[in-house]
């Protein structure tokens, strides 16, 4: 498929017009409300004379309007940037100064005000959607290497790093995701992730391309677990999309099974390590049913790699492969000085190929660190380590610096660093991962040095967590938050007076 | 019985508060997450011989360590 992603999506508009596109707990809209939807806004957006080409925020959580705001950003030939409304008020502000956005689209109401930038609010947007103004203006619409989005990573000096995908990147990403997979035509895709999260990239344009429905399970639904297990089976999904994590939760519920999910036919797991263990258990639930690890960073758009879990596969590895890169992508292992590393040695990982990134928003510096050529095609070096088995597999042998991945979400241990360090409480932190035996981080602990003169009214270090907690919530995201305080008089030293995290992290995982 | 669960929160909240407040809400105070309630519900499987039913599972109903510990005493 080369044609334009939004043409391609415009497509069902008007040649299945009535087909269900989105399905958010019962209440549905169709293909032809997200062209007109879409087509509405563009038209509004085109009439401001916005900066060309510069990015749009929009807000907001998961929801038809969500979707429909960013086709219309693109539609007017802006990138978006998706940024979910749980976000802290300083984040919001963060991103604005470094992406420098042209608009803010509100589908929630934005809590806070940006400068200048014009908003878009939530009443005007369903004003706007309820024009029905067409659009024909695809001379407009965001194409080639034009950005498509900007996904926000947690940075490591506090900073958020916006990564820059084009629209062929997403669509060396969704032809991959279109032909390899076997996806039934008119099948339904679970959409579990926030928007503001790659991941859920892989559910929503290889489902809206083709034309096929989106099932939205909100994270209102998946913190109940009651909930959760009463809206699961009436949501008849043919596709699941989520963090390993995720299905974990999923699967301490016994009839969580093909007997009683028979429409299940295909798993995608990306965003962390997928475990033997949950793999295999899965497997015995859904027999019949392909399942697949897929591995990626966001600067590659969503994942370059997969392997189909199959018996063989899991009689085979222990630790689970992350598999084989798509067709049109290398992936090669590299030692320090950037040179290919012998066959069968393990280096780090370097993706190249089209779906890799032009690099970080506004961020040369940190984009050269990380984005090089190799044999004259754009090629990201993701940090991870891997080796290939004789069989051609990819295996995952963790970071070569201390970025980890906790539930899915990636998180940059100096970033959490970071965070502490502006609590007035705190004198000086650190924070450790505690993985488990499946080699997944369990959890995130912080070693805090209180400030003793701003710390010492607290009844407990109970009362002074809380505080933290309360502090930190107001600059940082909550997946980033330590799950444990631990309280310490000092943090241990290198021999160049620099925090050891690893000797705390060996003491925490001895 | 009631140590072990009470030794089960402490670890996965890492504050003895569980210990010291038995009717602390362990949801609202964030001392435990969705993510760390599976953990939970793992550790009571593995370590008080309790399979609590996921699809029943209501947070009202386990949101103190007094009523967590309640429901793994009734449940043996």
């Amino acid at each position: 498929m080369a044609e334009n992603l939004i043409k391609a999506i415009d497509r069902w508009g008007i040649e299945t017009p009535t087909k269900i596109a989105y399905d958010y707990l019962g209440k549905t809209n169709t293909y032809a409300e997200l062209k007109a939807y879409s087509d509405a806004l563009a038209s509004y957006l085109v009439e401001l004379n916005l900066p060309k080409g510069a990015p749009v925020i929009v807000f907001g959580g998961q929801t038809f309007e969500m979707i429909a705001a960013f086709l219309g950003a693109v539609k007017a030939g802006h990138a978006y940037i998706p940024v979910d409304a749980h976000s802290p008020l300083e984040r919001i502000e963060v991103i604005n100064e470094i992406a420098r956005p042209a608009a803010c689209i509100a589908v929630e109401e934005l809590p806070l005000e940006l400068g200048t930038l014009p908003v878009v609010t939530p009443a005007k947007l369903a004003e706007i959607f309820a024009t029905k103004a067409t659009y024909e203006a695809s001379e407009n619409y965001v194409a080639g290497d034009d950005n498509f989005y900007i996904i926000f990573t947690s940075g490591t000096t506090g900073v958020p790093k916006g990564v820059q995908i084009s629209h062929d990147n997403l669509v060396s990403f969704n032809n991959w995701m279109q032909t390899d997979f076997g996806l039934a035509k008119d099948g339904i895709c679970l959409s579990q992730p926030p928007y503001s999260f790659d991941l859920s990239v892989m559910d929503l344009y290889p489902t809206l391309t083709a034309g096929r429905q989106l099932t939205v399970l909100p994270k209102e639904t998946t913190d109940n677990f009651k909930e959760l297990f009463a809206v699961l089976p009436k949501l008849h999904v043919s596709e699941w999309v989520s963090t390993p994590s995720f299905m974990d939760i999923c699967l301490l519920q016994p009839t969580f099974d093909a007997k009683n999910l028979p429409e299940l036919t295909h798993f995608f797991f990306c965003g962390e390590e997928l475990t033997h263990k949950t793999a295999a258990t899965l497997k015995q639930r859904f027999p019949e049913a392909k399942i697949y690890n897929t591995y990626g960073p966001t600067e590659a758009t969503v994942a370059v790699s997969a392997v189909e879990i199959t018996a063989e596969i899991l009689e085979k590895y222990p630790r689970l492969p992350i598999g084989q890169a798509k067709a049109d992508t290398t992936i090669v292992l590299i030692d320090e000085e950037g040179k290919p590393v012998e066959q069968g040695q393990s280096g780090e990982i370097l993706i190249a190929g089209p779906s890799v990134s032009k690099g970080y928003l506004n961020n040369p510096e940190k984009t050269a660190h990380a984005f090089v050529e190799f044999d004259g095609r754009p090629a990201y070096k993701t940090g991870d380590l891997g080796q290939y088995d004789e069989a051609g597999q990819l295996l995952y042998k963790g970071r070569i610096d201390f970025q980890i991945k906790l539930h899915g979400f990636r998180i940059e241990l100096e970033d959490v660093d970071h965070h502490l360090d502006k609590v007035s409480y705190v004198a000086q932190a650190t924070t450790v991962p505690r993985y488990g035996k499946d080699h997944k981080v369990s959890q995130l602990i912080a070693y805090v040095v209180k400030d003793e003169t701003k710390a010492a009214d607290f009844e407990s270090d109970f009362k002074l967590t809380q505080a933290i907690k309360q502090e930190l919530l107001e600059t940082m995201m909550s997946y980033m938050m330590p799950q444990k305080f631990i309280y310490v008089d000092s943090l241990p030293l290198t021999a160049n007076g620099k925090i050891d995290r690893k000797s705390l992290m060996k003491e925490v995982n001895d | 019985m009631k140590d072990t669960v009470l030794d089960i929160l402490e670890d996965l909240t890492g504050s003895d508060e569980v210990r010291n407040d038995l009717d602390i809400d362990i949801f609202e105070t964030g001392l435990l997450d969705s993510m760390g309630t599976v953990q939970m519900l793992l550790e009571l499987q593995a370590q008080c011989g309790v399979d609590v039913p996921v699809s029943e599972f209501e947070r009202t109903e386990w949101n103190t360590p007094n009523k967590i510990i309640a429901k793994v005493e009734s449940m043996q």
